[in-house]
Order: C-alpha cells, then structure tokens, then sequence
C-alpha cells in the first residue's frame, strides 16, 4: 500500500498539516497575478460594466474565471518544469526578433497600463482629498525601496497584505444592499433586463473589455517570471495548479463584489459612469459615505498591485529575453538593468499621466489594442511550448488543454480585436 | 570571419549547381588538445525534411552559396556522436551563467573561422551588435557607433571561456564575468597556432618512437617541449633513448624540473647518465655554455674565398669576428681575426695569415676559467674543443663573464655581440 512520504496512515492530521505546509510554501505567484489583473484599470472596466449594465454582466465572470486559471496554470506548469520563463524560453526556441518585438510591444502596453494606474492614484487621491503629488512621489519612493532593497519574501508578502484591502469591496458591495438573489442566478444565466439591441451592443463591448482587462500579456510573462524567481520546481507542481484555479476564483471573487456595487447602485438608477474612478464618488449617495471610501481605497489598493506588478513584469521578461541578472533577491549592483528598467517605467508613466490634457480615455484604448495585438503571439507561443513533449516530458499539455486554451485564445483575440474595433469605430 | 546568423538560410546546392535546401544548422565537433570546436557536419533543410551532410562532402561552406562536391543522392551520411553540438539548437541563444550561477547574458551569436581547410568556432558573441545582426540592422548599427565615436567590437567571448556541458541547460564561463573584459577573444592568428599544434600532436601520436624521435630532432627544442606536453612520460621516455644523447639534453633542458627528473629515472640508465652528463656540462661547463653558431672554414681557402663564404654564412653566426680553421678532422688547427682577413689580398691562402697557436678550452671548462682566459687574452670568443682538440663550439666573453662581473658593470660594458645579428 502506498503512502505519502514519512506520513502513517493512522495520522490523518498530520498528513493534513504537512500538505497545507506545502500548499503555503507555493502559495503567491498565482495569487498574486491574479489579484493584480484587476487593478486600477481592471476595477474601472468592472464599474462601468456593473454601472452601464446591471446584473447581467456578473455572467461574463462565469467564462472568465476558467478561462483565467487554465492559461495562468499553463503558464506556471511550463516554469515549474522547464525551470526557466516564459521569455526565457520563447529567446530560447525563437531567436532574437520575435523576442524584440514581443519585448517592445510589451513595454509600450505596460507603460500604458501604468500610465491610466498613475491617473486612477490622481482621480481617487483628489476623492480622498490627499495631496496627489508627493502621494505619488512617496508610493514611487516606497515601491522602488522595497523592489530593490527587500527580497522576494517581503514583495511577495507585501503584495498579498495589498489584496487583502480588495476585501473593501466586499463591504462597499454589502452596503448598496444588492438583490443577492438577482445577483447569484445573473452568474449562471443573464436575466433580469430589457435585452434591448442597444444593450446586447454595449454587453458585448464591455463584456470584452472585461476580458482584456483581465487576461493580459503581462499576466502571462509575470506569472511565469514571479514562479521562476520564487525558485520552486515540480515537486509541488501540483499545489501551484491549485493555487491558479483558486487565484482565479479570488480575484474573480472580487470582481463580482464590484459589479455588484455599481449594478445595484448605479444602474438601478440609470446613472451612467464616464470614467471608472468616478464609481468610489457616485455611489456614496445610494450606499453611504463608508462605502464610497471604501471602494476608493480599494482602487488604490488596485493601482498599488498594478504599480509594482506591471513594470516587474517588463523588467522580468527583458532580463530572461535577453539573458541578464534579474531577481529581487540580486542586490541592486549584480541587477542593476532590472531594477533601473523597474523605476524606469515607472517614472515614464508618472510623467506621462502628468501631462495636462492628455486624453486618458484614448490611452486605455491605445494600450487595450497594443494588448490585443501582442496577446495572440503571446499565447501562440505559450501553447506551443506546453505542448512540446520534449520540453516538458510528462507534464506535456493533454489533447484537451491544448484544444481548449487554443479555442479559448481565439475567443480572447476575436473579443479583444471586436471591442477595440467597436470602441474605436463605433460600431 | 562569418557569423552563424548569417550562415542560416543559406542556400545548399549540389554539385550541378542545382538548389536542394537551406542551411538549417551547423555541427560542430570537439577536438582534442584543441579548445575551439570544428564543424563537422551541416544540417540541410529540403522538402524533404532535415539531413545531416558531412563536412567533407561541402565544397565550400562560409560563402553565399553552399555547394555540395556531390549529388545529394550520392552524399556520405553522418554519423551524429554524442559530443557533437549543434550550434544554432544548443547553443545560439542560450543562457551563459556566471561561474556563482549568476545570469550574464545570452549567445547573440557564433562567430566561425576559415583556418587549414576547416571552419572553427572562434568566439560566441554576446554584444548589442550580435542582437543588431540578428535582426538585420548591423550595418546600421555599425554606422550609429562610429558616429557616436563608440567601439561596438566588444562582446565576443573566445570559447575557450565558456563550457556547454549539457546541450539544453544554460552555457557557463569558466572565469567569473568581473575578469572578462581583460580576456580577449580569439583571433585567426591565436587560431592558427592553436590548430597547428593540436595537429600536428594528433600527428605525432600516430608515429612509432623511430619516426617520432627523427621527427623531433628537426623541430626546434622549445616547440619539441610544446608538443610533447601532453605525451605520458612512459612514451617520452622511450623517445629520447631514440633521439641523439644531444638532442635529447637540449629536449630535457626545456622541459619543466621536476618532469626532467621524472623522465631520467624513466629513461634506461646507459642513456640516462649520458644525457645527465651533458645535462651537467649545461649548468656550468664551456659545453653548457657554448653556441655552435661560429663560423669556420677549411685551410685551403684563400681571403677572398673566406669573405664569399662569411657573406653566406654570416648572417647565421652568433660571432664573425673570429673565423677558425679546421682540418678534414674537425680538429682546429687556427684562427684569424676579420681585421686579419680584410687587409689580406684577396688571392693569400688563410694559412699565410692565421694564428696556429689557438687559446681554448675544452667542454669540461669551469666557467670562471673561461671567463679568466677571455680577460687575460683579451678575447671576444673562445673556441671549446674535446680531448681530440676537435672544435665544438665557441664561448662568447658575453656568456663567459656572465657570472663573474656584476650585472652592473656589465651594463656599463659596450655590449658588442649580438649587433652582428
């Protein structure tokens, strides 16, 4: 009969306790993705949906969230198991131009995600009347402080401590006192509107939106990167796949909080958002001022994720495209490019979200089709590689996997090119 | 030199002329004694798939065009080992690790280079201008640097430096990437002698120790030292009881101490203590000290024979000052000064002129007696001759003084030798 290692049968805690160790050594990088694929941008797309459309939106959540967690496992399985990144390994298999051109499109996206975090800081700072600038500044300062003079376990832990403020959703969500019945039964089936032909428009655009806010190339490369610098191999392939599915759930979980916050407030009352960050100030009215402050906390606790996650992500995939030193546990001197490409970004957005009259709205568009574009090259890759049996032996991708994350990439590029198209076109 | 990225892609051709692919990688060999790999084999991509050609089957390799010297059909097959490399699989584009296992930086490309009929791997090459090449833009980047008035050259490191040792895990250097910039990459010249030596080590090898010790004694003693390096000792051994007692001093006198030692208690003691002994006159005997690049003549020569012949032989002497006179014996038997010989008419006999009392000494000559001989007759040379008065070489007042005047004085001294060379 065969057992776990070590552990008797007759003491079920124990094996019990030995695997919630495990299952807590992995935890993080999936988690952390995750978390921060609804950052400011994120939480502003899940506002105006819930604003603009109610209820019925909270079912694009239902296709998301195993969408989400089947292509973060892919991308986690394939580190764990080659043991190098994902930019690693697409430099490795297809040479020098594809890699430019995935890094430079990369870093221009990654720059326009920061940019429209840096302007969420702005709006919602200016909403909690704390001064912008030298908020910004000290967030810049204290981010770059621990980036390069913490380890992996204390950015790691910063950033799970950061999502926990997302809980303010929740809150916020409770106190617009919701039709939870409505809610819930809107996650399995859309129901409960006039299902008018401008509505299936603007379902459709923003359902997409959605969806891009929330599977990005930059979620792909990080994930893969962050599992690579936390160093752990197959061993516990295992708990790291279940810790996608539940980072997926979670921030899902979220998400569904916030839909739920604007539908139940905004939309009931036909109030129509223009921006997201607008959403913390427009349901003070109708859930109180706690609520409100809550919700724009909560976007700051977004932006922060975003902040610290996107350009690690940059700065990550340019040091295993191009094969320097990168890890937050190298000190500043022997990853010096990683860490200056780190604040870099962040300077660079800073600025530009800095420029008076600069049209936000465009940027977001700008980014989200950059994202669009870079995506399907991105996946193409990701999938070719995890279903490389040389590459991964017996973790190979199943028939299944492959078939279903193909499908599922087209589904994501159609969506993302049809809602920048209609955005863009007005379709 | 050429570059694996530009060498990718090429089109293949066969002997006809006819295309029948495109280059799709290049395999490349280790050699032994040898740091810097040797392509062996190409990979072709066809229609038909990828197959390996050999080498020797190319008519040309690092050209626009790669011409087979034969039909496809007819082409030798490879044969893979397991120390073949391919280099755009394995190694263009691989992570080199420092020697903590730190990243540096990756293979941006291979450089490869023509030498004695083979296509060596010289450098790998890990600058910016690599990454430029690779995506076509070098020129451009070439021209950005020398208006920015920068060295792009930088960024090839020589293969010797960093080591493959699994083909799909990261590359390593073998020298921690801090002391890098004061390597310097390989050139065609370093190459060369490298090649040249393994080659011909691979040659020797094959011959038996009659051959081997005949070869030897035509090549000069510190490159025979050279290629004897890697020899055991058993079969070195064997070899200088084969060469001449004399040569084989001179061998021994090359190689390190301790290994001398070593090869004496090897060597068969008649031929050891032979060779001991004259290893003995080297260290502070006329024969150790002696050079036998004099100039000496017969005694039936006139003056104007004598110049002809100093014109010739001169510019090999170590010293043309002094000329000796030997018989049909070797035995020396007169000397006469370049003074002597000018102010000669040109018909004289040398034997009307020359000196028959000659001052010498003979092989087992302690050097402070030289050096007292030099100074009490005021010689530029002497000659050393054995116990038959058969002439083996000369002294130089240089070489004899050596120890007996202080350095500094000496250079005070007119240094008066060597400008003849």
């Amino acid at each position: 009969m065969t057992q776990g290692a070590g552990v008797p049968r007759s003491r079920p805690f124990a094996r019990w306790a030995r695997r919630a160790a495990i299952l807590l050594s992995v935890f993080g990088p999936a988690t952390i993705t995750a978390m921060a694929d609804n950052d400011a941008g994120g939480v502003a797309t899940y506002s105006i949906a819930g604003a603009t459309l109610g209820y019925p939106i909270l079912f694009v959540l239902f296709i998301i969230t195993p969408l989400l967690g089947i292509t973060q496992e892919m991308g986690m399985r394939l580190t764990l198991v080659t043991r190098r990144g994902l930019a690693d390994l697409i430099r490795e298999k297809n040479g020098v131009p594809i890699s430019l051109l995935i890094f430079a499109g990369l870093f221009v996206a990654n720059l326009g995600t920061l940019t429209t975090e840096f302007a969420a800081i702005g709006t919602v700072g200016r909403m909690l009347r704390i001064p912008v600038a030298p908020f910004v500044i000290g967030t810049l300062l204290v981010a770059f402080l621990f980036i390069t003079q913490g380890s992996y376990r204390l950015t790691q832990s910063i950033m799970l401590l950061v999502s926990l403020f997302y809980v303010t959703y929740v809150i916020s969500a409770v106190r617009s006192r919701p039709d939870w019945g409505l809610a819930l039964s809107n996650l399995v089936y859309p129901h409960g509107v006039r299902f008018t032909g401008e509505y299936l428009r603007s379902y459709l655009i923003i359902g997409m939106g959605v969806l891009g806010t929330t599977i990005t190339p930059w979620g792909q490369f990080f994930i893969s990167s962050f599992a690579f610098d936390k160093k752990m191999n197959q061993d516990t392939l295992k708990y790291s796949q279940l810790e996608t599915y539940w980072g997926a759930f979670l921030t899902d979980f979220f998400s569904f909080f916030i839909i739920v916050a604007t539908a139940s407030t905004l939309f009931a009352r036909g109030i129509i958002l223009t921006s997201g960050e607008q959403a913390a100030e427009a349901i003070r009215p109708f859930a109180g001022e706690l609520a409100g402050t809550l919700f724009a906390v909560g976007i700051l606790a977004a932006a922060f994720m975003g902040l610290v996650v996107v350009p690690l992500s940059t700065a990550y995939a340019f040091s295993e495209f191009f094969g320097l030193s990168g890890s937050l546990d190298s000190d500043y001197q022997s990853s010096k490019t990683f860490y200056a490409l780190f604040i870099l970004q962040l300077i660079m957005a800073a600025l530009l979200a800095a420029i008076p009259g600069i049209s936000l709205f465009h940027f977001a568009i700008a980014t989200q089709t950059l994202n669009a574009m870079i995506l399907p090259l991105v996946f193409y890759y990701l999938i070719r590689l995890a279903s490389d049996p040389r590459l991964m032996g017996a973790q190979v991708n199943t028939r299944f996997q492959t078939r279903f994350t193909a499908w599922a990439s087209i589904f994501i590029v159609a969506a993302s090119v049809l809602t920048v198209g209609a955005l863009i076109f007005r379709w | 030199m050429t570059f694996i990225s530009e060498l990718t892609g090429r089109p293949v051709t066969d002997v006809d002329g006819k295309r029948i692919g495109t280059l799709k990688d290049v395999v490349a060999r280790p050699v032994r004694m040898f740091a810097h790999p040797v392509v062996n084999a190409i990979i072709l991509q066809s229609s038909a798939g990828e197959r390996a050609i050999p080498y020797s089957e190319l008519a040309a390799l690092l050209s626009a065009a790669i011409p087979l010297k034969t039909t496809l059909q007819k082409a030798a097959p490879y044969e893979f080992q397991e120390t073949d490399i391919r280099l755009v699989q394995d190694v263009l584009d691989k992570q080199i690790l420092d020697t903590d296992g730190a990243r540096v930086v990756r293979v941006n490309d291979i450089e490869l280079v023509r030498v004695n009929g083979h296509v060596v791997i010289t450098n790998v090459d890990v600058g910016f201008l690599g990454i430029l090449r690779r995506i076509g833009f070098e020129r451009l980047g070439r021209w950005v640097a020398k208006r920015l008035g920068k060295d792009m050259t930088s960024g090839a490191i020589s293969w010797d430096f960093v080591e493959l040792l699994m083909h799909d895990q990261a590359m390593r250097l073998r020298v921690p990437s801090s002391k890098l910039a004061n390597l310097h990459p390989s050139d065609l010249a370093e190459i060369i002698t490298d090649l040249n030596r393994a080659e011909h080590a691979g040659l020797l090898q094959s011959l038996d120790l009659k051959q081997l010790a005949d070869t030897l004694e035509e090549v000069e003693p510190d490159f025979q030292a050279s290629l004897l390096q890697h020899f055991p000792d058993e079969k070195v051994a064997d070899v200088l009881e084969e060469m001449a007692p004399d040569e084989a001093t001179d061998l021994l006198a090359e190689m390190p101490k301790d290994r001398r030692q070593g090869l004496l208690q090897l060597m068969e003691s008649d031929e050891a203590d032979e060779v001991r002994e004259l290893l003995q006159y080297d260290e502070e005997s006329a024969g150790g000290l002696m050079t036998t690049k004099y100039i000496a003549v017969t005694a039936e020569m006139t003056a104007a024979q004598t110049i002809e012949h100093l014109r010739k032989a001169g510019e090999e002497a170590e010293l043309i000052y002094y000329v000796y006179v030997v018989d049909a014996g070797e035995r020396l038997i007169g000397v006469f000064s370049l003074s002597d010989l000018i102010v000669a008419q040109p018909q004289t006999p040398i034997t009307e002129f020359m000196h028959k009392r000659v001052v010498s000494v003979t092989l087992e000559t302690r050097q402070d007696d030289i050096a007292q001989t030099v100074s009490k007759y005021n010689l530029i040379a002497v000659p050393v001759v054995d116990a038959e008065h058969r002439l083996h070489g000369i002294v130089t007042a240089d070489d004899a003084l050596d120890k007996i005047i202080p350095t500094a004085w000496k250079k005070r001294l007119p240094h008066f030798f060597g400008a003849s060379q």
